[in-house]
């Protein structure tokens, strides 16, 4: 019964039973049936929806994907021309004449063709060899750590947070988790932000006659409450009159784009309804995990478990891209994970927890078609027990992001105790 | 400090405490009210009639000495999670390696006991310590341990020593891998225990140690482990660090590996009792219990109290319960998400399953959804317990949908109850404000405040006067949405 850890990492990935994945599938299934769904039609008058922004924010709208789980970035944005990387992975490096936009060293992983166009148009780039300053190889400690954002220091709260907490006050929307009804801890803290599987399920359950009465109960009652009851009960009046109304026209996605039927694509599907409804969305935060291939991570065709898992991800932000066109000049995408994999593949035929790690970026605001960032190389004495050293910290790529797109200055309050070392050069500055 | 009936009584300048102002006006000051509002996770049918036919402070009393509780239900439904009552081994035993069903069925007993345990005030003390100690769950690594965690460390001493509960804390397996002292060596000690021990266990952030003082409490833990095998708590001694080590005011000649174990436990026991932890303790539960800015004068004491007691934490029970800061706090806290629905459940007098767990199971992923599993916060600081931590609109529109879903048993559907027409009195009053008033004393204990009710008559399109008809739609196909709406209201929001 003892389970065997090859990488002697606290694993959360179950090998059999009921493991994270189907715990995680029961409570999204118990979620649906919980909000019953409504008959549709007007749930309020028009007047509580879009409140102002009381925000000066012009800058891009930030979607921050999490590849929780630890993602392989080894996989996505192969080091081909590292002989390394083939002699650490005999079973599960992808071949080189399969890889797409190949340079000197990195090739994309097949997996990846539906950005292909935006890698070539320099919309969508990559950098590599990225970590946390205080590596964890636990899941839980380094994906805290990540969104805490603060090593070091003792505070509770997550970057996002902070970061809007700089702004100051904006609309309910300005914050938004799609796809779950938690926030990711990045969220932690005082700033008002909103989670929801979905638009289209932001709404009461049952009658919408009725419901239309209770909405308007609810508003005078909780008008003469406290504020620590009235402010999210205005909140939550407000947010679904703003759902009534997207929910009222059916969405069409603009310039053909179609969406995968994937949970990934319908998340980003909503924050393209959002970008587009103006409700003030400043950052949305979407979770894709399910990265943690311990064994089998397959090879790069259909069928394998890493392939597959990157074809939703290329799928969904392929159609997000499409769907906004030059929308895109406002969002700037951004892939997080925990960690990276380590270099040498298991005897599982998967890979252990790692650390360096690469990050994704799609945007208009993007220097993409390359891949960022100093790279260690995988022979032995590069390695950090093992792993892609740490070369970048991953608050420098989101630094340059807040800085250049989303209208940050100082850097102290969101990354408190850091420095930005040098700029990128991942993105444009927003002009 | 008066004592009265040998019940340290605060009294002087706590009187009405710093936060009274803050107090809704829409929510019942009566004492029996506030005290089961605060006291349990809510009325039931009967229980202000419970608390009445007792008194007040002999109802306390009960509660705090839980095992004279008879808990029959409870302890019948809990039987239909036999993984709980399971060891480690046992768990080892019947569950493929790293299921996650013992702490998932952990996540529902929890929900359980909360709604239908008549021991009310240990559940909700359960509830303190789970978070003040906290190991979330679920958590991969504790997959055999947690509910080991549950069961040995925060139940047996949720309403005994803090002194003691933080040494089985401390030593226990989930604890030990959750803040990774398992794989503190001498050699390269891991701070994670050591630090979050000083800064959320005992002295607080504030509490007056150094970093080096952090390096020193990860040292002296050193060699507290697991068995890997069987995830036993073991001591290593050859992982101890040994010699003179010193932290705050506690000092030792650590001499010995073999003698590691002991100093570590002295150490503990130093910190449980230090005068910062008192505060702390004291503070928090202050804040659990009276208000989110509880009076220097009601922490200090407390917190004399919980020291003079050797940590016993129920005569600090006893004296906040006692305070006028406490009886003057009506409407000052609100209910979050998961204690506004099991106060919902309860209100409404449902029962859980007839077979099986579906319903526990069914509150328990509700109450996920809203952003408030039980034992589910991932950091190790536990939920936080002030009302400007849960301004969430999700979370609110999250509360609203429960209510009228439990209400019309769309979900949970399994609950059992009486039909809900039997909410309103058999004899039904003659008018609509008498059915508004006679439905807000069944769910609230008490009548509505005007612009509640004016709300609520507005939303039936009645008059206060108008006639009522016992075959109206309010009453009969409508009736979820009106018992819901009153749920949806301010008062059952507070606590």
């Amino acid at each position: 019964m003892v389970s065997t850890r090859a990488c002697g990492c606290p694993s959360e990935e179950p090998s059999r039973g009921l493991s994270r994945r189907s715990f995680l599938r029961a409570a999204a299934a118990a979620g649906v049936v919980s909000g019953l769904g409504g008959l549709g039609g007007p749930l309020l008058s028009t007047k509580l929806a879009y409140a102002a922004d009381g925000t000066s924010y012009t800058g891009d709208v930030l979607v921050v994907l999490s590849l929780r789980g630890g993602f392989d970035g080894l996989s996505a944005v192969v080091p081909a021309g590292d002989p390394a990387y083939y002699a650490a992975r005999p079973d599960v490096a992808v071949p080189a004449n399969l890889l797409l936009a190949r340079d000197q060293m990195f090739g994309l992983h097949p997996a990846l063709s539906p950005l292909l166009p935006y890698w070539q148009a320099g919309t969508f780039g990559a950098v590599h060899a990225v970590g946390q300053s205080n590596p964890s190889r636990s899941h839980f400690a380094a994906l805290e750590e990540m969104e805490r954002a603060a090593p070091g220091s003792s505070l509770r709260t997550g970057w996002l947070d902070r970061m809007l907490g700089v702004r100051g006050a904006g609309t309910t929307f300005q914050a938004t988790q799609l796809g779950s009804g938690m926030a990711a801890s990045s969220f932690n803290g005082p700033a008002a932000e909103l989670a929801m599987r979905n638009v289209d399920s932001f709404k009461f359950g049952g009658n919408s006659a009725i419901n239309q009465r209770r909405a308007a109960a609810l508003g005078a009652a909780y008008a003469t409450a406290a504020s620590t009851q009235a402010a999210p009960a205005g909140a939550a009046l407000g947010a679904l009159a703003t759902t009534a109304q997207l929910a009222a026209t059916a969405y069409v996605p603009a310039n053909g784009a179609v969406y995968p039927n994937t949970k990934l694509a319908k998340a980003l599907r909503d924050v393209a309804r959002l970008v587009k409804a103006g409700v003030g969305l400043q950052v949305a935060c979407i979770d894709y995990g399910d990265w943690d291939f311990h064994e089998n991570l397959g090879g790069p065709t259909t069928g394998g478990n890493f392939n597959d898992q990157l074809a939703v991800l290329a799928g969904a932000l392929a159609a997000f891209a499409a769907d906004l066109g030059t929308g895109m000049s406002g969002v700037t995408v951004v892939t997080l994970s925990e960690f990276g994999r380590r270099v040498t593949q298991n005897g599982s035929g998967g890979t252990d927890h790692g650390h360096g790690n690469a990050v994704l970026l799609l945007g208009g605001g993007v220097q993409g078609g390359r891949v960022h960032g100093p790279w260690p190389g995988l022979a032995g004495a590069n390695l950090d027990q093992g792993d892609v050293r740490g070369m970048t910290d991953y608050r420098t790529v989101l630094g340059e992001v807040l800085q250049k797109r989303c209208g940050a200055g100082s850097l102290a309050t969101v990354f408190p105790g850091f420095t930005m070392p040098y700029s990128l050069g991942i993105v444009r500055d927003r002009s | 400090m008066a004592a009265a009936g040998g019940v340290a009584v605060v009294t002087g300048p706590l009187a009405g405490g710093p936060s009274a102002s803050a107090a809704s006006t829409s929510l019942s000051s009566d004492p029996i009210l506030h005290l089961i509002r605060r006291a349990t996770y809510g009325i039931t049918p009967g229980l202000v009639e419970e608390v009445t036919r007792l008194t007040w402070p002999s109802w306390l009393e009960r509660q705090l000495k839980p095992s004279g509780v008879a808990d029959t239900l409870c302890d019948g439904h809990l039987a239909r999670f036999p993984l709980l009552s399971m060891s480690t081994a046992q768990v080892r035993a019947a569950q493929p390696d790293n299921s996650w069903q013992t702490m998932q069925d952990l996540g529902a007993a929890t929900v359980l006991r909360a709604a239908w345990s008549k021991r009310q005030l240990f559940e909700v003390m359960v509830e303190f310590w789970s978070n003040h100690l906290n190991v979330t769950c679920p958590f991969g690594d504790a997959w055999d341990t947690r509910h080991r965690y549950d069961a040995d460390v925060i139940r047996p001493h949720a309403l005994g020593r803090y002194s003691d509960m933080l040494v089985a804390s401390a030593l226990h397996p989930a604890m030990l891998q959750f803040l990774n002292n398992d794989g503190s060596h001498k050699r390269s000690p891991n701070e994670n225990f050591g630090r979050e021990l000083l800064e959320l266990h005992t002295v607080g952030v504030d509490g007056g140690y150094t970093e080096a003082d952090v390096r020193t409490s990860a040292l002296v833990m050193t060699g507290c482990s697991i068995d890997w095998n069987t995830r036993a708590y073991t001591f290593r001694p050859t992982w101890h660090h040994t010699g003179p080590v010193r932290v705050l005011g506690w000092s030792s000649a650590n001499a010995s590996a073999a003698g590691g174990a002991t100093v570590a436990e002295s150490y503990l026991r130093y910190l449980a009792m230090h005068p910062k932890t008192a505060r702390r303790i004291a503070r928090k539960l202050a804040i659990r219990f009276v208000s989110d800015n509880p009076s220097d004068a009601l922490v200090t004491a407390l917190a004399q109290t919980y020291l003079s007691n050797g940590s016993d934490i129920r005569p600090v029970l006893r004296q906040l319960f006692h305070s006028a800061e406490f009886k003057g706090s009506a409407g000052q806290k609100v209910r979050r998400p998961y204690e506004d629905l099991i106060a919902t459940v309860r209100t409404l007098g449902l029962g859980p399953d007839t077979t099986g767990t579906k319903a526990s199971m069914d509150l328990y992923w509700t109450v996920s959804d809203m952003g408030q599993a039980p034992l589910g916060w991932t950091q190790p600081d536990g939920y936080p317990d002030v009302a400007t931590a849960w301004q969430s609109a999700s979370g609110t529109l999250g509360r609203w949908n429960a209510h009228l879903n439990i209400t019309a048993r769309w979900w949970p559907n399994t609950l059992t109850g009486h039909p809900l027409r039997t909410l309103l009195p058999a004899a039904l009053p003659a008018t609509w404000g008498g059915v508004v008033d006679a439905l807000g004393v069944r769910l609230l204990g008490q009548k509505l405040a005007a612009a509640d009710r004016n709300a609520v008559l507005t939303f039936l399109q009645k008059t206060a006067t108008g006639t009522v008809a016992a075959n109206d739609q309010w009453l009969t196909w409508k009736l979820p949405y009106f018992v819901a709406l009153i749920l949806d209201l301010p008062p059952h929001g507070l606590r």
